[in-house]
C-alpha cells in the first residue's frame, strides 16, 4: 500500500506536470485561500502577542472592568466583530470606582472616559487624536513614563492636561510643548507634561496615548452635563497573587451597585488580549471573506479541472482497470492529484501569507505578525480539506467508469 | 498434451449476456456452453455483433454476464467482490486490446511496468522487470520512446509485452492484429504462439481465418452462440519447443513459417471488419 502511495505521488506529479500552466491557475485558488488565513492568524496572533506582553510587563496584576457582558473569548469571532466601544452609553459609574476603590487588596483604580471632540491649536487639529478623561492613578497601572513635566493630579488646575509625544508634535510641531495652550471643545487647556512616546497603538487600554490628550476627570465631566461616562475602569491589585481574589471582590462589589444586572464584565490576563485597532479590523474582516470565498472557489476550479482530467483520462481509466487497478486505486490516484494541487495551492499560500503580512505589518501596523506552528498546521489542514473536499467527488466518479464504455471511448 | 489431467481454467454454463429493457432487450450472450483447458490456444471467430468481444470481457471480469454460471479455476466469480474481481485481473489475466490501448503520456517502458504497479511491486524492480519483458520482444532499444513514435507493430508487441508482464494464466487478446498488415499480424501471432508454447492460456478473438492456424481449438460463434468447436492437432515440434527460452523459440518453428509466407500471399481482406 505504500509503495502504491509513492507510484500514486509520481503518477500526480507527472500528470500536474504535463499541464503545467493548468495546474498553476488551479493552484492560484487555493494560494489566495490560504494567504488571506495566513494573513489574517499571524496579524491577530501578532497584535494578540502585543497585549499579551504589555499585561506581563505589567506584572499580571491589571484587572479590567468594561460596560456589557462579557463575550466569548472565540479568537475569529473577535477579531470580526469590533469591540462595542464610544456609541453606547456605558452602564458604569463614578459610584462603580468609588464602590472599587473600597474593595480589599485594590492599590489603584482609574476609570478611562473618552471624551468626543477634537483638538486643536492654531490652525493645527490632527485627525485622529483622543481626549481622554481619568485620574491621577492611571500612571501608576499603566506603565506611562513622562517625558517633560508632570502627570496630572489632584492639585493641578482643571483646565491643564497631559498630551502624548505624537500629539504634541502634531498639535505645535514639537515634543517640547510644556506651557502651550489647545482648544478642546471650545476649551483651553494649558499642557502640564508630554508623555514619552510609547508606540503601542494597540494596547488594552483601546487608547493610543501617543496620539492622546489625558485630562481631569472633572474637566471630562464638564463635557457632559457633569456625569461621567467610563468606558472602562483600570484596576491594580496590590501584587499578583491577590489578582483572584480582587477578581471575586469587583464582581460582587459590581452586583451590589448594579442590583445583580450583568452589564459589566471583569478581564484578566489573556481576556485583555483584544485587539482593537479599527485598520485592524476593517483587513481581518475584508481578509477574512475573501479568504472563504476564495477558498471556495479555489475549492470548485480544483473540481473543475478534475473532472476535465477525468474526462481526457478515460480510456486510460479503463485500461488501468483493465490492468488490474480496483475502484480505490483510481479512487486514490484522482485524489492523491487533487490533494497535490491543493496542498501545493496551500504551501504557496502560506508563504504568499507572511509575506504580505511582514509588508502589512511594516507599512501600516506597529507589530510583527506571529510566526508559530498552529497557523502552519492550520493553513496545511485547510488545503487538505479544500483537497479532499473537492476531490472526491471526481474521483469517484473517475472510479465508477465502467471499464468497457472507458475502453470503447476514443481519444 | 500435458494439459488433459489439470482442472479446466474456465467453466461457462448458460452464460447469457442482456443489454438494454423490455423492447430495447437485446441478448448477446446466448445460454453459452464452454470449457477452457488450461494451456489451450483458442481462436474465438465468427460475424461482427456476435458477442466475441462481450465474452472475452466476461472472461476477463471487466463485465459481468446477467445470467449463468462462470467459474474460473473452480471458482465462481459471481460471488466475488469487485475489488478480488480487480485482484484477479492483477494477477492471472492479461488483456491485448484491439486498438493497443498504451497510455499515451507514459513511454513504453512505464506502459509495459504499469500492470506491477498493482501488484505493489517497487518502481526499480518494476522497470526491471519490464526491461526483462521487453528485451524477450526485441524491443530493448525502444524503452524510452513514447507510443506515438512506435509502428503498429512495435505497439502491438509493447501491448503484449505488458499483457505478459504480470505473468498471467490467461492471456485474452481481442483481434490483436486488428490493424496491422499481414506481415505485422503474423510477426504478433508469431509471439502469441511463443507465449502458448510456454503454457499460457490465450483466448484471443479474430476476423482473420488465417491466424486460426496458430490456435489449438477454434470456436465459431453466431448469435452468441457456439456455433462450432474445433480441436486443431498442434504440430508434433510444439512439446520441445515450450521448454525454451521465448525469444530463442521464435525462429525455428517451421511449419508456422511456411503457414505465414502463403499467408502474405494471400492479403486476407480483415482490415475494417473489426468492431
Amino acid at each position: 500500500m505504500r509503495l502504491l502511495f509513492i507510484n500514486h505521488l509520481q503518477n500526480a506529479a507527472e500528470s500536474l506536470r504535463s499541464n503545467r500552466m493548468r495546474t498553476a491557475l488551479t493552484m492560484l485558488g487555493v494560494t489566495i485561500g490560504v494567504a488571506s488565513i495566513t494573513l489574517i492568524l499571524s496579524l491577530s496572533g501578532g497584535a494578540t502577542k502585543v497585549i499579551t506582553d504589555q499585561v506581563e510587563e505589567l506584572g499580571g496584576n491589571i484587572a479590567v472592568v468594561r460596560p456589557g457582558g462579557k463575550s466569548p473569548a472565540v479568537q475569529i469571532d473577535n477579531i470580526t466583530s469590533p469591540v462595542h466601544q464610544a456609541y453606547a452609553t456605558s452602564s458604569l459609574t463614578e459610584q462603580d470606582v468609588k464602590a472599587i476603590q473600597k474593595a480589599p487588596d485594590v492599590q489603584a483604580v482609574a476609570p478611562l472616559m473618552l471624551v468626543s471632540g477634537s483638538v486643536k491649536a492654531d490652525n493645527n487639529q490632527p485627525k485622529n487624536a483622543s481626549i481622554v478623561a481619568t485620574t491621577p492613578d492611571l500612571v501608576n497601572i499603566t506603565n506611562m513614563d513622562m517625558r517633560d513635566g508632570q502627570f496630572i493630579d489632584s492639585v493641578t488646575n482643571r483646565d491643564t492636561a497631559v498630551i502624548g509625544a505624537q500629539l504634541s508634535i502634531d498639535l505645535f510641531g514639537t515634543e517640547q510643548s510644556i506651557g502651550q495652550t489647545f482648544q478642546a471643545r471650545g476649551q483651553s487647556f494649558t499642557v502640564i507634561g508630554v508623555l514619552k512616546r510609547i508606540n503601542h497603538p494597540i494596547n488594552y487600554n483601546n487608547i493610543d496615548f501617543d496620539h492622546a490628550a489625558i485630562i481631569s476627570m472633572e474637566s471630562g465631566k464638564n463635557f457632559n452635563q457633569g456625569i461621567a461616562q467610563i468606558q472602562q475602569i483600570n484596576v491594580k491589585a496590590t501584587s499578583p497573587d491577590k489578582l483572584p481574589g480582587v477578581l471575586g471582590s469587583l464582581n460582587t462589589t459590581l452586583n451590589e451597585t448594579h442590583k445583580n444586572e450583568a452589564d459589566f464584565s471583569v478581564l484578566s490576563g489573556d481576556e485583555l488580549s483584544r485587539p482593537s485597532s479599527e485598520l485592524f479590523y476593517a483587513i481581518a474582516a475584508t481578509m477574512t471573506a475573501v479568504a472563504a470565498i476564495s477558498l471556495i472557489v479555489g475549492g470548485i476550479g480544483i473540481m473543475n479541472i478534475m473532472l476535465v482530467s477525468v474526462a481526457e483520462r478515460t480510456r486510460e481509466i479503463g485500461i488501468r482497470k483493465a490492468l488490474g487497478a480496483s475502484n480505490g486505486h483510481i479512487t486514490a490516484q484522482f485524489l492523491i492529484e487533487s490533494l497535490a494541487m491543493s496542498i501545493g495551492g496551500g504551501i504557496a499560500g502560506y508563504a504568499v501569507g507572511y509575506l504580505l503580512a511582514y509588508v502589512v505589518s511594516r507599512t501600516l501596523l506597529t507589530f510583527d505578525p506571529l510566526f508559530n506552528w498552529q497557523i502552519a498546521v492550520v493553513a496545511l489542514g485547510v488545503s487538505i480539506l479544500v483537497g479532499t473536499l473537492f476531490g472526491l467527488y471526481p474521483a469517484h466518479r473517475a472510479a465508477r467508469k465502467d471499464p468497457i464504455e472507458a475502453l470503447r471511448q476514443y481519444h | 498434451m500435458e494439459t488433459e489431467q489439470t482442472p479446466p481454467v474456465i467453466v461457462l454454463r448458460g452464460l447469457t449476456k442482456r443489454y438494454g429493457v423490455g423492447d430495447a432487450e437485446h441478448t448477446v450472450l446466448d445460454n453459452l456452453d464452454l470449457t477452457i483447458e488450461k494451456g489451450e490456444f483458442i481462436a474465438i471467430m465468427g460475424p461482427s455483433g456476435c458477442g466475441k468481444t462481450t465474452l472475452l470481457n466476461i472472461l476477463g471480469l471487466l463485465d459481468r454476464s446477467t445470467d449463468g454460471d462462470y467459474f474460473l479455476n473452480d471458482r465462481s466469480v459471481e460471488s466475488l467482490s469487485a475489488r478480488r474481481h480487480a485482484h484477479i485481473r492483477s494477477n492471472q489475466v492479461g488483456f491485448v486490446f484491439q486498438n493497443f490501448n498504451l497510455v499515451p503520456r507514459m513511454n513504453v517502458i512505464e506502459n509495459v511496468a504499469l500492470p506491477l504497479t498493482y501488484k505493489g511491486i517497487r518502481k526499480t524492480k518494476r522497470l526491471q522487470q519490464a526491461s526483462k519483458m521487453l528485451s524477450t520482444f526485441h524491443l530493448s532499444e525502444r524503452e524510452y520512446y513514447m507510443p506515438w513514435q512506435l509502428s503498429g507493430g512495435q505497439t502491438q508487441r509493447v501491448a503484449i509485452a505488458r499483457a505478459l508482464v504480470n505473468d498471467p494464466s490467461i492471456v485474452l487478446a481481442d483481434e490483436p492484429t486488428g490493424n496491422l498488415d499481414s506481415k505485422a499480424s503474423h510477426v504478433i501471432m508469431e509471439e502469441l504462439s511463443d507465449i502458448h508454447k510456454r503454457g499460457n492460456t490465450i483466448i484471443m478473438v479474430t476476423h482473420n481465418p488465417d491466424l486460426t492456424t496458430y490456435a489449438s481449438r477454434v470456436i465459431r460463434m453466431i448469435d452468441g452462440r457456439v456455433d462450432s468447436d474445433t480441436k486443431v492437432p498442434r504440430p508434433a515440434k510444439t512439446t520441445d519447443a515450450s521448454k525454451r527460452p521465448l525469444g530463442s523459440a521464435k525462429t525455428d518453428d517451421k511449419p508456422t513459417k511456411k503457414k505465414a509466407k502463403r499467408a502474405t500471399k494471400r492479403k486476407p481482406a480483415k482490415k475494417g471488419s473489426s468492431k
